[in-house]
């Protein structure tokens, strides 16, 4: 079976600042992968560089075995070979930011229906049903005329997880989804997330709650400046820890 | 006219009232009521041209292209720098005169480039400007020349809006120009608005240049209509009254400007609805 997603040794810099040097990883269907690590570790750095949202400078990302073909433009800037390919990927993996980024000038339903019309191609009636079953999914489909302004954080989560589920994603990546979140909405949104887990969705989520990298995911990867320090089964990764930075760093994290 | 004022109006104004409305309702009168329509379609025609120009400029200038970025560039900065009156002027004449180049080349005979001692070189190359084409000429020239403070204040606009929706929206797969056709400029509106009013309103004065390209507007009818006005059968009818005239000028404007600043509230909106949390 191939791998759903496969980065191999990326690399990234920005000015001096190495905060990529050399991490690999691969998620097969259903693997729910947390990657946890203290700020600046280059978590997030490293989940953009999986769907080229960050250029990386070394190392390949492949869709179902297949690599995004790369090249140096004449300035010496990695771009895609090929707009399609990096396309593809952007729809066969979705992504859900920190910050939820929902479209303020679309209604919740047409912020779901957006990409797969105009991306996707999909007929607007066929588009407003999956918009209404993944509305329905993430339980707010009583908002879906309704501005995403008006909408709580916890709420606009779930629309933006409900916008990536509306591609039908292979895979979806996870930003930091509770981090801008007020604490009592943290609750709901992982709630969604843990049920897409139950339902065999392919995840990688860049995480600051221990407790769901710890229940949910099935492996968990911890990064160090820029490395991987330390992978494996969570409850192996956070009963006992090998390296001595997870171990501070989970002696220094209440969950 | 007259006869439309029914008998207990007509009672009411007395002789000098009826007198009154019959002068102002003379043909001349009625001509200058008409000539509104130069400065309308001026300005409306002007206004579309110029957000269109202004979204073209802005849309250079954050081009990844280099040569687009700096035909962007240029054209805010140079044409910003063109006092209004003096493009007005030159736009249309250059034009003209370019067209007829053109049109000399393709139509006058060798023989009639030898003999011409003028311009233009032969017949078939001379075009005659029609009130029509001044028209155009002059909407086309408010377009580029406004369209440049347009690029500017949509340009601005554009980086106001947040990255990070745009960023979701090169996530999900859409295209460099989907991303600026349907999100960026879409958004923009509500930060652009303020500052296209502004323009809009400096078109709008700019209308009363139109006199300058032979135009017949309402300027000149109020320069004509308010000269003194002298008759060998009955003597002055009037003198000077030009500041009367350009008094109604003032009030015309200025009733243009309050209905546009009614319009642009009701953009403002609707370029608002969803974003930002009203009360």
């Amino acid at each position: 079976m191939t791998a759903i997603l496969d980065v191999q040794n990326i690399h990234k810099h920005f000015g001096q600042l190495e905060v990529l040097r050399g991490i690999s990883l691969t998620a097969n269907a259903g693997d729910v992968i947390s990657v946890i690590g203290s700020s600046g570790s280059g978590k997030s750095t490293f989940l953009r560089c999986i769907n080229l949202l960050e250029m990386p400078d070394q190392g390949s990302v492949s869709l179902h075995g297949k690599a995004i073909t790369l090249k140096e433009n004449k300035k010496g800037e990695r771009i895609a070979t090929n707009a399609k390919q990096v396309q593809e990927l952007r729809t066969k993996v979705g992504m859900v930011f920190q910050q939820f980024n929902l479209w303020a000038h679309l209604t919740i339903l047409e912020n779901v229906m957006e990409a797969p019309v105009r991306v996707l191609g999909v007929s607007k009636a066929e588009a407003n049903d999956i918009a209404m079953t993944y509305l329905e999914q993430v339980g707010i489909v009583d908002k879906a005329d309704s501005y995403p302004s008006f909408l709580s954080g916890g709420q606009q989560q779930r629309v933006a997880i409900a916008r990536s589920l509306a591609m039908q994603p292979d895979a979806i990546l996870f930003d930091e989804p509770t981090s801008a979140l007020d604490p009592e909405l943290v609750g709901e949104v992982l709630g969604v997330m843990r049920k897409l887990a139950d339902d065999g969705m392919t995840m990688v989520v860049v995480t600051h709650e221990m407790a769901f990298a710890r229940d949910v995911s099935n492996r968990a990867v911890f990064l160090h400046e820029g490395l991987i320090e330390e992978q494996g089964n969570p409850t192996d990764l956070f009963g006992s820890p090998q390296s001595e930075r997870l171990q501070q760093f989970l002696s220094n994290t209440v969950y | 006219m007259i006869e439309l004022i029914p008998d207990w109006l007509g009672n009411w104004l007395g002789q000098d009232g009826l007198d009154t409305i019959k002068y102002l309702t003379n043909g001349k009168h009625m001509a200058w009521y008409s000539s509104v329509k130069f400065t309308l379609i001026a300005a409306v025609l002007g206004g579309v041209l110029a957000v269109f120009f202004g979204l073209m400029g802005a849309a250079m200038k954050q081009s990844k292209i280099a040569p687009l970025r700096w035909i962007g560039n240029i054209y805010t900065t140079m044409v910003r720098g063109i006092p209004d009156v003096l493009f007005l002027l030159f736009f249309p004449l250059a034009l003209e005169q370019l067209a007829e180049l053109v049109m000399a080349y393709m139509y006058c005979s060798p023989e009639q480039w030898s003999n011409a001692t003028g311009w233009p070189v032969c017949r078939e190359a001379q075009w005659l400007l029609s009130t029509n084409e001044y028209l155009l000429m002059a909407c086309l020239s408010f377009g580029i020349v406004f369209g440049a403070f347009a690029a500017n204040v949509i340009y601005g606009a554009m980086q106001a809006v947040p990255k990070g929706q745009l960023e979701a929206a090169e996530a999900f797969g859409f295209t460099e120009k989907q991303i600026l056709w349907r999100f960026q400029i879409r958004q923009m509106w509500v930060y652009a608005l303020p500052g296209l009013s502004n323009v809009w309103l400096l078109l709008l004065k700019a209308t009363s240049l139109l006199s300058l390209l032979q135009i017949t507007d309402i300027v000149s009818w109020a320069d004509r209509l308010g000269a003194p006005n002298y008759l060998s059968m009955a003597g002055l009818v009037h003198p000077d009254w030009r500041w009367k005239y350009y008094l109604v000028l003032f009030i015309f404007y200025i009733l243009l400007t309050m209905i546009s600043e009614r319009f642009f509230a009701f953009l403002q909106v609707r370029a608002s609805r969803g974003m930002a949390r009203s009360n």
